[in-house]
């Protein structure tokens, strides 16, 4: 047994089994984000950029609440994980900012 | 039978340096007939289309089949046995990842003997590379061998990563691991973010050429420079992906021959990670001439530029480690040694390039040539034979022999010098890359001449060592655990080679250097951290060869568009992972009895 | 490998962690996320890049898409992603079958998105817009086609594992393979909300 797991003590500490409710709000939440982003675009007048950027607003905050919640990630024991994600999407930044700004002749 | 099947990361390292050594001599001898052609003005020795397949080939065979590779075999033969571990994380796709490397590395190089060989330079520029101005098959099977080969690279790092994060020794905190682990672990951090990229690039130049897709094609609204963005994102990720582990492996050498501790082991830890970091934001200054504009030039140029301060602490710690140590001139160090100046050399110049307005003079000449020659070759290939020479005894069990070592040495390297030095004068005097041949009387012609005779002496150097392993491997010295006498890491307190299960009980690590630890309180072993007792080994399996067979097969069938082919070669892929999922695994156990006896055999 | 067991002679908490191969196969998987996040990222860029490039005469963005369509894929994904992380409740509670059927019910889900997805190329491909016509729509049926690919791929893991589960049990060594699946379903409803937003939604509004 390597000294890097805490597992062991993990599973002494905590049996409550988790209930739906917490994933369900997620859920909920989500669709409700969703909605807005779906509802800027078809109703209204709104400007374009003002659109945009809450589309991104709603994508962002959705995307924080599906892996916070249904993967786990703001429980403890996910350091590297989050480690991992955010490293991929800082190099998917860059590159969106290339594509968006200099990928042309 | 044994070699096809095995799971075990001693023995997948030892495939890793042939094959890799393999592809080497390949790229190697391309290197030669490039060097030959250019010997002389307006020679014809090689047509044209040849020289660039020639010069295609060398590239691609080199940093893919033959860097990356040998890489990949200290990595395997090392990083478990430097953590305390008795295997990777995931033997099974460590042995996929072989395979799929190998079977890349040889459908790529098929293409030699059906018709010609990509042939539109390493780095496959659209729109040269695109079906327009590429029609033939050369740049399919550059498409279709990479994203093979990708595939198995991919699955190594992750494979690595895990093993470094999930299975150290106990003690064994992120600050106590030696420095090449951490090389190893921010490289294998590095192929994970930057090989995905090359996989959309493949994939997007792939369907340009084999479906009419119009990623690239400009008559429909594509975007050639965007193949340029795409292809240096993983790029340059690539040559620190190259660099990181020889800092590793210099990092060991240099510390253990001169006996004495790592000079500044935090800032080392740093400076790497930083290296790695920044490598992802300095893509462009691969495109300074391609109109990105003045912001993004400055803003990259000065990025790059950045780099080499990390790297100079790097530098100068090694410096440091040498400074009052007792320092033995053993072949391994002696590589190490040289790396040092020469590195330098390629990394100033680099600094050079960095310089957008000058590179808009550089880019293109043999200055840029000279300058990643000197990275590559003179910072990666020198650190890979110190490499060698350090652990080949833990690896095969024999000591290589020393007077063949430093001539290996002395020859390859003053025929590097040679060969390189004189480029960047080449370059600087307005000679172009990737040139079939140059006109008499513009003043080529000697520098040219001085460089193919480095080469043929580096060719001389690289027949020096093969000589050296064929010797070892008659009549070597056998070699104890600890062969150098100054083994400060894990790997030199378990017998050489390393047994099958590496150590027969896992070791408490109490501090840095774990074993120069011990062995400085009086002790002779580490102390073990658990009693002895069965030990629980992954079971061989043949499944990775197939499904490296079955992706070749489908590669041959999409490229020369014979679907069924394709279908069925990945429809072999697929049933093989079928049967690993639903076959379990549960592996064999050693016995405490056999601990004794077990040897693995090379 | 010993495996941890209650006195009681249940799974223990979170099965997926209780041996070292489970922990193991957990973060190379989170890990091979990372990676795949890059991959997806750069469909992206390229598609960022090419959006604008649609051609004389072809059918623009906003023409083409329809959001009742998109709605109902994406409450779909949603939907299915819930009911996968139900699934793994079931798991971490022991209760096999319970965890069975709403493993299927995700499956059911998941294959319902990509018939409506199969559905809308077969109508764009009739309307105009096939893979080969711009530089726009290259670039848009690769991103979406390789979800839509991920999708496929996992409906076809998920089912395998559930005849898994059928035949070998819930135990330490399938608990790994479940959460991972997991994982990978949940990571397909992520790039879903990058995809819906980024090419339909900001398409529509161009």
């Amino acid at each position: 047994m390597t000294a890097n797991h805490s597992t062991t003590e993990e599973t002494k500490k905590r049996h409550k089994h988790e209930g739906p409710r917490k994933h369900i709000v997620a859920y909920i939440l989500s669709m409700f984000l969703t909605l807005i982003a779906f509802a800027s675009v078809i109703g209204g007048e709104i400007n374009v950029s003002f659109i945009i950027f809450i589309l991104l607003m709603m994508a962002g905050i959705q995307v924080f609440v599906q892996m916070g919640f249904w993967m786990h990630m703001k429980d403890r024991g996910h350091t590297f994980p989050i480690i991992g994600i955010l490293t991929g999407a800082v190099v998917v930044f860059t590159m969106v900012i290339m594509a968006e700004f200099w990928a042309w002749w | 039978m044994d070699w096809l099947t095995t799971v075990d990361h001693k023995k997948i390292g030892i495939l890793y340096l042939l094959a890799g050594g393999f592809f080497f001599l390949v790229g190697g001898m391309e290197a030669i007939l490039i060097r030959i052609q250019l010997w002389k003005p307006l020679n014809d020795f090689v047509s044209a289309d040849t020289y660039n397949e020639l010069l295609t080939m060398h590239g691609t065979t080199m940093i893919f089949l033959a860097a990356m590779p040998m890489l990949f075999a200290l990595m395997n033969a090392v990083i478990p046995l430097q953590i305390g571990a008795r295997d990777v994380a995931f033997p099974f796709l460590n042995s996929l990842g072989f395979w799929t490397f190998f079977f890349g590395g040889v459908l790529l190089n098929v293409s030699w003997f059906t018709g010609g060989a990509p042939d539109a330079g390493w780095t496959s520029y659209v729109p040269l590379a695109s079906p327009a101005y590429s029609a033939d098959y050369g740049v399919d099977y550059y498409v279709i061998g990479l994203q093979i080969a990708g595939i198995g690279t991919l699955i190594g790092g992750i494979n690595f990563l895990v093993t470094i994060i999930n299975m150290r020794a106990p003690g064994m905190t992120f600050m106590r691991m030696p420095m090449f682990t951490w090389a190893i672990f921010v490289t294998s951090a590095l192929i994970l973010f930057a090989f995905p990229a090359l996989t959309v690039g493949l994939v997007a130049l792939m369907f340009d050429r084999l479906f009419q897709a119009n990623f690239f094609n400009v008559t429909n609204g594509g975007n050639t420079v965007l193949w340029e963005h795409i292809f240096w994102i993983f790029g340059h990720p690539e040559v620190y992906i190259l660099i990181l582990p020889a800092f590793g492996v210099i990092s060991e050498v240099i510390s253990t021959f001169s006996r004495k501790r790592l000079f500044g082991y935090s800032s080392m830890v740093f400076a790497t990670v930083l290296i790695g970091f920044l490598g992802f934001m300095v893509w462009a200054h691969h495109m300074f001439t391609a109109g990105l504009g003045p912001v993004a030039n400055a803003l990259f140029s000065i990025a790059t530029m950045l780099i080499a301060v990390p790297t100079g602490i790097k530098i100068f710690n090694w410096l440091f480690t040498m400074w009052g140590g007792s320092i033995k001139f053993t072949s391994a160090n002696l590589f190490a040694v040289g790396f040092v100046p020469t590195f330098v050399m390629g990394g100033v110049t680099g600094v050079m390039l960095a310089a957008a307005p000058a590179d808009f003079q550089y880019h293109d000449s043999y200055f840029v040539v000279a300058h990643f020659h000197y990275v590559i070759v003179g910072g990666l290939i020198l650190g890979i034979f110190s490499g060698l020479h350090y652990w080949w005894p833990k690896m095969f069990g024999k000591m290589l022999n020393e007077f063949l070592g430093k001539l290996t040495f002395w020859t390859f390297f003053i025929g590097f010098h040679m060969t390189f030095l004189i480029q960047h004068f080449l370059g600087l005097m307005g000679m172009p890359r990737r040139i079939y041949t140059y006109l008499d009387g513009i003043g080529f012609n000697e520098m040219n001449l001085i460089s193919t005779i480095g080469a043929f002496l580096m060719g001389l150097g690289t027949i020096f060592f093969i000589v050296n392993i064929i010797v070892t491997a008659v009549s070597g010295k056998k070699a104890s655990n600890d062969p150098w006498e100054d083994g400060r890491t894990l790997e030199w307190t378990i017998p050489s080679p390393a047994p099958e299960y590496n150590f027969k009980q896992t070791p408490l690590v109490r501090g840095y250097d774990a074993f120069w630890k011990e062995k400085m309180d009086g002790n002779k072993e580490m102390t073990p951290a658990e009693p002895i007792g069965p030990i629980h080994m992954p079971s061989p399996s043949i499944l990775p060869l197939f499904m490296s067979i079955g992706l070749f097969i489908a590669g041959f069938g999409f490229m020369y568009h014979k679907y069924i082919i394709g279908a069925a070669g990945l429809g072999i892929t697929f049933l093989c992972m079928l049967i690993r999922s639903l076959k379990d695994d549960h592996g064999f156990h050693i016995e405490p009895e056999e601990l004794q006896d077990k040897g693995v055999k090379a | 490998m010993s495996a941890h067991t209650h006195a009681d002679g249940h799974l223990p908490h979170e099965p997926e962690k209780a041996t070292l191969e489970g922990r193991n196969k957990v973060l190379g998987f989170w890990l091979f996320l990372g990676g795949e996040t890059v991959l997806f990222g750069t469909l992206f860029s390229a598609f960022l890049a090419l959006r604008d490039k649609v051609g004389e005469g072809n059918p623009t963005a906003n023409e083409l898409f329809n959001l009742s369509t998109v709605a109902i894929a994406t409450f779909i994904l949603l939907t299915s992603s819930l009911t996968s992380v139900f699934a793994i409740q079931a798991m971490h509670a022991g209760k096999k079958v319970p965890m069975l059927w709403w493993l299927a019910i995700t499956v059911l889900f998941g294959l319902g998105f990509l018939g409506l997805e199969i559905y809308e190329f077969y109508e764009y491909v009739h309307e105009g817009h096939g893979f080969t016509t711009s530089a726009f729509s290259s670039s848009f049926y690769t991103l979406v086609g390789f979800h839509g690919a991920h999708v496929a791929f996992g409906v076809l893991w998920i089912s395998i594992l559930i005849g898994q589960v059928l035949k070998k049990g819930l135990n330490v060594v399938t608990a790994p393979k479940l959460y991972v699946a997991g994982m990978y379903w949940h990571f397909i409803d992520v790039v879903w909300v990058f995809i819906f937003t980024v090419v339909y939604l900001m398409g529509k509004v161009g």
